[in-house]
């Protein structure tokens, strides 16, 4: 068996088994928490595609996000289309959405690159703001069903339908990392001049992952108007859903996409547990607690924690 | 439960709550059993906690009444409550994990339609009764029957929320010809305008300026310059705490002028916002909930003030307790209500209670349609009196908070003009 089919076998074989402990936990609350923690992976592991990979760090990511939710929202009431065709239209609109401002943007570097991108989910909420179709800054309802084909409880599906997204983004950040275009962003990421003078199309892979990524976070947003039921401008466009992909990705290690995927599943958790254990303004602290904690003591991540304890290892 | 209560039951329900209110922790049988357990999120801390922190010391004081009462079907009750971070996103989480992990027996909202509108679904698939608290019509889209909302807008925001203005302003000598309407672009503030559109049409006012803001703005120089140019007889803005504290600020320093000024502002009810405006706030005819007046004073309200204010002393929350906090206690008086009616711990038999009979709360009597809203609005329009200096005591005396409308509550005569002279 190769190596991308094994792992393609193992990320399918983790999602079965989570999917029958839940239902053996058989509780509502497992498949909430379940779903806001994979949501948070699939964020994760978009975000690294352009900034671990390429070294492009977006601050846009709310609004790619945002713009699934309001894709949902828009084909729901326009069409009212199935929310799995919703999935798969936010993902086009976020991935055009994505080029599109990588076109625009791509030619800056380091903090204007990232100031660019920030400005984006600017635009787009002033737009909704004054979209009243789309709920304006009233914001807007999406009805729930009770469930959803073989799911008699819709939160399952919703959960499911987020694994299936997230192990899908695992596998597609797996896949770039090992491909020519991962190596040609790993070259970009490394030096970007000399990419460019050995030939390495650079603008064009750089809008290749910023399309792959922002679509990616769109798919990851458009189920939540199901989730949350009411969505407002504010709430889509919370910064919260950038800083915590950045956090995340940065307290797992932006060398791979396990480090994505660890750092969210653990900064996710971990907040989940706080809001109702600690639940006072405290919790807030610990996304931005733990990203001091690791710049200052494992700048590189849990990854490079782990890299650097193996050399440690090799080396005695 | 069934039948329709006589007047004779509801006297002796309406003087039981009083005497529970005003009583406080009086002797009573010590309730026996596992506790009741009410579950909800409220927002403790983000953009909302400035109203969720005192709403839970309202309901806080209230579990300490009935539980000193003897506790609810004669059990205990207690409170189990998260923060949901004023992030809607959080409350469904919440409310399957109060419902699932926790297993409460009661449920109720968080604070604001932001707030109550995602736990709905949840709410919904178990069939739990709900009191929501100042939600904003939340219940239109759901059309869930077991719902109760603590909110004195009604149900027809769009057009009756500014009545009490315009009415108000109909006893201008000589009678205001033009308006002026600026407000936040939210969802409160824009059905705020829209009743303001249209108790103009109805009162034959002519509009010289209509314009919404967004939630960034910072400056709001432009717009009381715009205003002061189309001279206005009557400025009516729908703001919220930063906004007001804002506008008001530019009113003052450009030195704008009219007849009549002030609305659906949200930010002077706020203790912190009484403070630091102070005199500023004179003549400004503003909506409210409740104000500190010897015609609104309802059995148990001036115990309940006594009661959170010492708490809130202790605490170092908010101390004038005139905003949220009355609202959070008759939101928890109507369930407590509600479940006593129905007589057990019964959803549908509760849900069902919620809109048949009238509720005696320390904030008057509440009856609720079959969408969970007032039957009757109860939008108080109040005019800031004598206000000097920045003590926050003055606000708890009656005379600085005029009621000017609904005429039954109405407390004092209208100051024309804005500023105070």
């Amino acid at each position: 068996m190769s190596r991308p089919l094994r792992l393609n076998v193992g990320l399918a074989a983790a999602g079965v088994a989570l999917i029958l402990i839940l239902r053996l936990i058989d509780n509502d609350y497992a498949w909430y928490t379940g779903y806001v923690i994979l949501q948070y992976v699939l964020l994760a592991v978009a975000w690294n595609i352009l900034a671990g990979y390429s070294g492009y760090v977006n601050f846009g990511t709310a609004a790619f996000f945002a713009a699934g939710a309001y894709t949902t929202i828009l084909l729901t009431k326009a069409l009212n289309l199935d929310l799995l065709v919703c999935v798969l239209a936010a993902g086009l609109v976020s991935g055009a959405l994505g080029l599109g401002m990588g076109w625009l943007t791509l030619r800056l570097r380091g903090v204007y690159f990232s100031i660019a991108t920030l400005s984006l989910a600017v635009v787009l909420q002033t737009l909704v703001v004054n979209w009243p179709y789309a709920g304006g800054s009233s914001g807007a309802y999406t009805m729930r069903p009770q469930g959803y084909a073989v799911f008699g409880n819709y939160s399952e599906f919703l959960f499911v339908l987020m694994l299936v997204l997230a192990l899908g983004g695992i596998a597609v950040a797996a896949g770039i990392e090992r491909s020519r275009l991962g190596l040609g962003l790993a070259t970009i990421r490394d030096d970007e001049r000399a990419a460019a003078a050995a030939g390495v199309p650079t603008l064009r892979l750089k809008l290749i992952a910023t399309a792959i990524s922002g679509g990616m976070m769109g798919m990851a947003g458009a189920p939540l108007p199901y989730y949350a039921s009411y969505l407002n401008p504010e709430a889509a466009f919370s910064l919260t859903h950038t800083i915590n992909a950045m956090a995340m990705t940065l307290i797992g290690g932006t060398q791979g996409w396990v480090g994505p995927v660890i750092g969210a599943t653990l900064l996710s958790t971990l907040q989940q547990g706080a809001t109702v254990t600690i639940s006072s303004a405290g919790n807030l602290l610990i996304v931005g607690g733990v990203l001091i904690l690791f710049v200052m003591l494992a700048p590189k991540g849990i990854l490079g924690l782990i890299r650097a304890w193996r050399g440690r290892g090799d080396t005695a | 439960m069934n039948g329709r209560m006589t007047r004779r039951g509801f006297g002796l329900l309406a003087t039981a709550a009083a005497v529970s209110a005003a009583a406080g922790r009086g002797v009573a049988q010590a309730p026996a059993g596992e506790p009741i357990r009410i579950g909800f999120s409220m927002p403790l801390s983000g953009a909302l906690a400035g109203n969720g922190r005192p709403a839970l010391l309202a309901q806080q004081v209230w579990a300490e009444d009935i539980n000193a009462r003897g506790g609810l079907l004669g059990r205990s009750v207690k409170l189990v409550f998260y923060d949901d971070q004023s992030n809607g996103a959080n409350v469904p989480g919440i409310y399957t994990k109060l419902l699932d992990v926790d297993k409460v027996d009661l449920v109720i909202s968080s604070y604001g339609t932001a707030l109550i509108a995602p736990a709905m679904p949840v709410i919904i698939r178990r069939g739990m009764a709900f009191v929501s608290l100042l939600g904003s019509s939340t219940n239109e889209m759901f059309k869930y029957g077991g719902t109760a909302n603590i909110s004195p807008v009604g149900r027809r925001m769009n057009v009756d929320f500014a009545k009490g203005f315009f009415e108000i302003a109909r006893g201008l000598n000589p009678t205001p010809a033009t308006l002026s309407i600026a407000g936040l672009d939210s969802d409160f503030s824009n059905r705020a305008m829209e009743s303001a559109r249209w108790q103009a049409r109805e009162h034959g006012i002519r509009v010289v300026y209509d314009r919404a803001y967004p939630p960034s703005t910072v400056d709001f120089s432009p717009i009381v310059r715009a205003i002061r140019s189309a001279a206005p007889d009557l400025v009516f803005f729908a703001s919220y705490p930063p906004d007001s504290v804002g506008l008001l600020k530019a009113a003052g320093e450009l030195k704008l002028t009219a007849k009549m000024l002030g609305g659906g502002m949200v930010g002077p009810q706020v203790t912190a916002i009484k403070a630091q405006l102070g005199a500023q706030l004179n003549n400004l005819v503003c909506w409210d909930v409740y104000a500190p007046e010897p015609t609104m004073t309802f059995p148990g309200t001036a115990a309940f003030l006594d009661r959170y204010r010492a708490a809130a002393e202790a605490k170092g929350a908010e101390t004038l307790g005139l905003y949220a906090p009355p609202l959070a206690y008759a939101q928890m008086q109507v369930l407590e209500q509600a479940v006593t009616r129905a007589g057990s711990l019964d959803q549908a038999a509760i849900g069902a209670a919620l809109h048949r009979e009238a509720f005696p709360t320390i904030i008057g009597e509440l009856r609720f349609d079959q969408t969970g809203e007032w039957v009757e609005e109860r939008n108080i329009y109040i005019q800031y009196q004598g206000v000097t200096g920045n003590d926050l005591a003055q606000f708890k005396q009656p005379g600085t908070q005029v009621i000017l409308y609904p005429p039954q509550y109405r407390s004092g005569q209208l100051r024309p003009g804005f500023p105070a002279a």
